[in-house]
């Protein structure tokens, strides 16, 4: 299940909340589109991996933000992470990440850092269990 | 947080934050944050005893 759908599925029940942080794979930061990856880049006509850079100033991390969501398009809220990287490093969240918190304020789920640990299903399954136990 | 610029910089700073993620049965830090226009301030906070919330944080690339 995608984000999009579970949004679509749970969203008058869960708060969905994006969080923009700092990039993940800029072209001026880890970037992919070095040596072979550049060739596979070149090849799946991405654009985002070249026109992409690590804002450097809370307007630019807005204007960024503000790409972001409406290249994804869920439909879900964006907020935007301060220069000073507070709540990124509070929720260990580069490069990605998803939580889970309940009406007390503590956490229920706590996925892992992404990409790997980034698992939209293990979020539903715990929406899935949270909302059973209501 | 400096742009993390290669693997050993990603993985420097996962060992420094990682650990002090919450996990699931600790409190949610709270946070105040704005949204794309840098207006209509967030604070987590406010959904207790409202409502469950998704946090999804991730960016661009």
């Amino acid at each position: 299940m995608s984000l999009h759908d579970l949004y679509r599925e749970h969203s008058d029940q869960i708060q969905f909340i994006t969080i923009y942080i700092r990039e993940a794979h800029p072209v001026d930061g880890w970037w992919f589109g070095k040596g072979f990856m550049n060739i596979l880049l070149k090849l799946s006509g991405s654009k985002v991996s070249w026109d992409i850079y690590d804002p450097k100033t809370i307007q630019e991390r807005r204007a960024a933000a503000g790409d972001c969501a409406q290249s994804l398009g869920y439909g879900i809220k964006t907020f935007v992470d301060e220069m000073d990287d507070a709540v990124n490093k509070a929720y260990a969240a580069w490069p990605t990440r998803l939580y889970l918190i309940n009406k007390e304020g503590t956490v229920v789920y706590a996925g892992g850092p992404g990409p790997f640990g980034f698992k939209p299903g293990a979020l539903e399954q715990a929406i899935q269990n949270y909302l059973a136990k209501e | 947080m400096e742009t993390i610029r290669n693997r050993k910089e990603a993985t420097a700073w996962k060992n420094r934050y990682d650990t002090r993620a919450p996990k699931a049965g600790d409190p949610a830090p709270d946070f105040s944050l704005y949204d794309i226009q840098g207006e209509n301030p967030l604070q987590l906070s406010s959904f207790q005893g409202n409502k469950p919330v998704a946090l999804i944080f991730g960016s661009f690339t």
